[in-house]
């Protein structure tokens, strides 16, 4: 049996297992409510696909009544601002080809290209703009080569995809008809505000975090360590399967009870290691520097996300093309409560507009276009956590 | 976004590019984002990179992980916490088993 088969089998397929974490669970949390004298232990987690995972297995069922278990700012489609897709619309109609991920094609922009209909790069593309849908930024450099346009590709993404982009610019493997217009954003910074926002908010405070896995293995478990040893939450960083998330959530309450909260938990060692992927970290630097960034709906997180340094420059496709930062204002469509979805402070059905005027085949606002998008989740799983909740109320 | 998939290397091509086999035949040439990789490797690819290695060895030490957190809870609970652990490693045994017998 080959290696991906054996994971599947023991942490996705193994229901035992599953039912032994459950009942830890809701044997333990009572005890943590009793002891640290919270109503509620409230987990947030920060990657869409926790949040898919969470969903998806129906995971807020299994959880007793004390344990909370919401999505914070995990999406980087989300939270890319309006104007950085309509900057990139504006270019797209000048006669620059883009190239983007499938996810931000169909975002929603708040302003439309020349008070027309045009409010995502899919529609620039009905239009006639040339818009082309990439699986990598590999395969936009291998097209671009090709013909020579001018071309410019739209970076969106976490610390994950970051490396993509970094090791082939720091191998020199860009060509120089294609620029680069970076929307990339930093987890951590986020994660910070989101919990920061509930604390000064009289909110019930978020009393543990899952930390990203697939970011973690670029910027290591340790980045997390600010989370037990400035904020004494305790942090794990899980993986993808029920298994992974439901361990996560025993470590958080079994950290609660002890009061050991010193350094983050690694739960995902098959992937993860505490320091992270050095040779990514480095590729990153040498193309990158750390930026102040606007989050969709949220504003500026200082320290949040990446652009060109300078020995990159000529890439950089908003200096070379003299884009605009449009100051940030509110840049989410009318009606639309994806801010707080993305702080963990709205559920996706809290909306008015959830599945009435906002579905996945016709997205409002931006939570509900990428796949990772609580909106669009929820949209797509939220039965099968109802059907196990009905389920629970008859038991 | 921040989907990965694993995978196995089927051929480094060049210091930046790999051929990885993404399940049932399917190949696709990567971005190798990690050090020393070699054909064989099994890896973890994020829109076309190559974002972490697997282990079978970091595998069983995510088990034993999992093994340590049911084992502690019970002991939190005043519970056996040998006989926690043991329903939890006959669920998993035939993989370990599997897994152990090839590395
Ligand atoms: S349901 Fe649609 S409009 Fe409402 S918050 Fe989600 S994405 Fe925004």
């Amino acid at each position: 049996m080959d290696l991906p088969k054996q994971i599947e089998l023991l942490f996705r397929e193994n229901t035992p297992l599953a039912s032994k974490l459950a009942d830890e669970i809701a044997k333990l949390a009572p005890k943590v409510t009793e002891k640290t004298g919270l109503d509620k232990i409230k987990i947030m987690n920060f990657c869409g696909s926790h949040e898919w995972t969470t969903t998806h297995y129906g995971l807020r069922a299994l959880m007793p009544k004390e344990v909370e278990l919401i999505p914070g700012p995990g999406c980087p489609v989300c939270v890319t601002p309006s104007s950085d897709i309509e900057n990139v619309i504006k270019l797209a109609m000048d006669g620059y080809r883009v190239y983007t991920f499938g996810d931000v094609f169909k975002l929603p922009t708040v302003n439309h290209y020349k008070k027309d209909q045009i409010g995502s790069l899919a529609a620039a593309k009905a239009e006639g703009a040339d818009v082309r849908i990439v699986y990598s930024f590999a395969d936009a450099i291998e097209d671009a080569k090709r013909d020579n346009k001018p071309s410019v590709f739209f970076g969106v993404g976490f610390e994950t995809t970051i490396p993509s982009y970094a090791v082939l610019f720091a191998k020199e493997k860009v060509p120089k008809n294609l620029l680069f217009y970076s929307a990339t954003k930093l987890t951590a910074p986020a994660a910070e505000y989101a919990v920061k926002i509930h604390k000064a908010s009289k909110r019930t405070p978020v009393s543990g975090v899952i930390g990203p896995g697939h970011v973690s293995t670029i910027i290591g478990a340790i980045s997390w360590d600010f989370f037990p040893k400035e904020y004494k939450i305790p942090a794990v960083v899980t993986g993808f399967e029920p298994i992974d998330v439901l361990t996560g959530v025993l470590t958080i309450l079994k950290d609660l009870y002890t009061g050991d909260i010193t350094y983050t938990n690694l739960e995902y060692k098959r992937v993860v290691k505490p320091e992270g992927n050095v040779y990514a970290q480095e590729e990153i630097r040498e193309v990158f520097n750390v930026v102040d960034a606007i989050w969709r709906g949220i504003g500026i997180i200082p320290k949040s996300g990446m652009d060109f340094n300078e020995k990159f420059s000529n890439y950089n496709a908003r200096l070379q093309l003299g884009l605009e930062e449009k100051p940030w204002d509110y840049d989410l469509p009318p009606g639309c409560k994806c801010n707080e979805v993305t702080l963990g402070t709205a559920y996706p059905n809290e909306c008015p507009l959830f599945m009435k005027a906002c579905t996945p085949a016709r997205p409002w606002g931006p939570c509900m276009v990428s796949m990772e998008g609580a909106c669009a989740v929820w949209a797509r799983f939220g039965s099968s956590q109802r059907v196990l909740e009905a389920l629970k109320e008859v038991k | 976004m921040c989907w990965a998939v694993p995978a196995k290397v089927i051929g480094v091509d060049s210091d930046v590019i790999a051929t990885v086999d993404l399940g049932g035949n399917t190949l696709k040439k990567v971005a190798v984002g990690v050090d020393n990789l070699n054909k064989g490797d099994y890896v973890m690819v994020h829109a076309g990179v190559i974002i972490a290695k697997l282990s079978k060895e970091e595998v069983i030490e995510n088990i034993k992980f999992i093994a340590d957190q049911i084992r502690e809870t019970a002991e939190l609970e005043g519970e056996n916490p040998d006989e926690a652990v043991k329903s939890f490693m006959e669920s998993v045994s035939g993989i370990l088993k599997d897994l152990e017998s090839e590395k």
